[in-house]
């Protein structure tokens, strides 16, 4: 078979796909006529078309349960436009100035998180007195230590670091629940907890992706799914405990945490 | 759910979202999630980074509602909107310096694989569709966005090229470039079973 003039071109694809003008179909045409080689190539593109088109499509989440996914939505919304900061975060996009029906319950919700969260931090604590953990209770609202000021990648890794370490107690919290014998007050404190360090997960997660610290932003990522499942679950019972469980042992994330923690320098 | 708003025009609904109607941006990502995941899904492979694509997707147009053109299609901006969420969304994953559609990156991603089982692999396993949706998923992302938007939605060259921002050109050098690793996968799995694919 030698090789023709069509060869290197795209012109097979592009008559294949209807983006020929009627002239240069006509001499693609001309030339399929005589031409064994593109006949083949055009053959294989058929053949690739049914073959793709026998394969199933896949056009929503597990199962076709959208309810996950649409809850993550409005929170990430929420967050977005109410979370304090999250408009320095994106400088790029203008905060939307719209009012959104939820909004001012999360709002309220997530203002409550921000000054509940030294006292429900404080409360996990008071149980767990590791010396490293002991000086993770800055808040990331806090104005940096002096000598962070001048370098805002550090303060941020400072910052990530310390919250990683509040919130793998958290993980390690539900984590390690027994789903059989947690009771609803268990289950509520730790889904409070959960619901504390969800906006300044988010907000860490949108610093981290702006300033290209992807392995951050991709441990935040899944901390923020974790906390989301636990914190704004429909049923809190212990079908959702489990499920909330599975997804940090699918996700490895208590070991993601304490890497990126350590690489962080703390 | 959201039944007072299925007959509502798009347009409507972006107009009626932007004035912080949250039921009517509800509806309209219930109207169009499943085409945005199935996107999201063919260009990134599994569930977890197609949910994530999709989010972006959503918050994105969220944020842009009050820039959205009413005399432009609904989905053609979301086409737009998607195909710049999966590149971001590759961005991340990738190291610093990841550029998609330069001639540089291009003829980079030309010879650089995702690192996933070849057709060999998966022949005898499986169908001829399983080993070129495994091919499609190891194709650069550059060409496999441009491959998925033009074979699996139908879009223009043109359109996509405007979409991206680029030269109608490079689309098709993307195209051209796919589909001759495409084809390599159904030669190579026809000689691997025998002429059976």
């Amino acid at each position: 078979m030698t090789v023709c003039d069509l060869f290197d071109s795209p012109d097979i694809e592009l008559y294949f796909y209807n983006e020929l003008d009627a002239g240069e179909r006509a001499r693609v045409d001309a030339h399929l006529r005589g031409c064994a080689a593109c006949r083949q190539r055009l053959d294989d593109l058929r053949a690739i078309r049914r073959a793709l088109a026998s394969r199933p499509v896949v056009d929503a989440p597990p199962a076709g349960d959208w309810s996950g996914f649409m809850r993550r939505l409005d929170a990430a919304i929420a967050a977005d436009t109410s979370a304090p900061g999250a408009a320095s975060v994106s400088p790029r996009v203008a905060t939307p100035r719209r009012g959104w029906s939820l909004r001012p319950a999360l709002a309220l919700a997530a203002m409550l998180a921000l000054v509940t969260i030294g006292v429900a931090i404080a409360a996990r604590y008071r149980t767990t007195p590791a010396p490293a953990i002991e000086s993770a209770s800055q808040a990331p609202a806090q104005t940096p230590a002096p000598e962070l000021k001048a370098d805002p990648d550090r303060s941020l890794k400072v910052g990530t670091a310390e919250h990683l370490e509040r919130s793998k107690l958290v993980v390690l919290g539900l984590a390690t629940r027994d789903p059989q014998h947690t009771t609803a007050a268990d289950w509520q404190y730790e889904r409070q907890l959960a619901g504390n360090l969800l906006t300044d997960t988010r907000l860490y997660r949108l610093q981290a992706q702006d300033r290209g610290m992807t392995d951050v932003a991709r441990v935040m990522r899944d901390l923020e799914t974790v906390l989301i499942e636990a914190s704004m679950a429909d049923k809190p019972d212990r079908d959702t405990l489990e499920r909330v469980q599975r997804l940090i042992t699918k996700r490895d994330l208590v070991v993601k945490m304490q890497v990126v923690a350590s690489s962080a320098g703390l | 759910m959201n039944v007072g708003h299925r007959e509502t025009a798009d347009s409507d609904l972006v107009a009626l979202a932007a004035a912080g109607d949250g039921a009517a941006f509800h509806a309209l990502v219930e109207r169009h999630r499943a085409m945005v995941y199935r996107l999201a899904y063919q260009f990134a492979g599994n569930h977890h980074d197609a949910e994530d694509i999709t989010q972006d997707v959503f918050i994105k147009v969220y944020r842009s509602l009050e820039r959205f053109r009413y005399d432009a299609q609904l989905t053609s901006w979301l086409y737009r909107i998607v195909m710049n969420a999966c590149i971001d969304h590759k961005r991340r994953q990738s190291p610093a310096g990841w550029a998609p559609f330069t001639e540089e990156a291009e003829l980079r991603m030309v010879n650089t694989p995702e690192e996933r089982p070849g057709p060999e692999e998966q022949t005898y396993g499986g169908q001829l569709g399983e080993v070129l949706q495994s091919e499609i998923a190891r194709l650069p992302p550059g060409q496999r966005l441009v491959f998925t938007m033009r074979h699996h939605e139908g879009l223009k060259l043109s359109e996509i090229a405007s979409a991206l921002d680029l030269a109608e050109g490079t689309v098709k050098r993307q195209l051209h470039a796919a589909v001759h690793r495409l084809r390599g996968a159904l030669t190579s799995a026809r000689v691997t079973t025998g002429g059976r694919a």
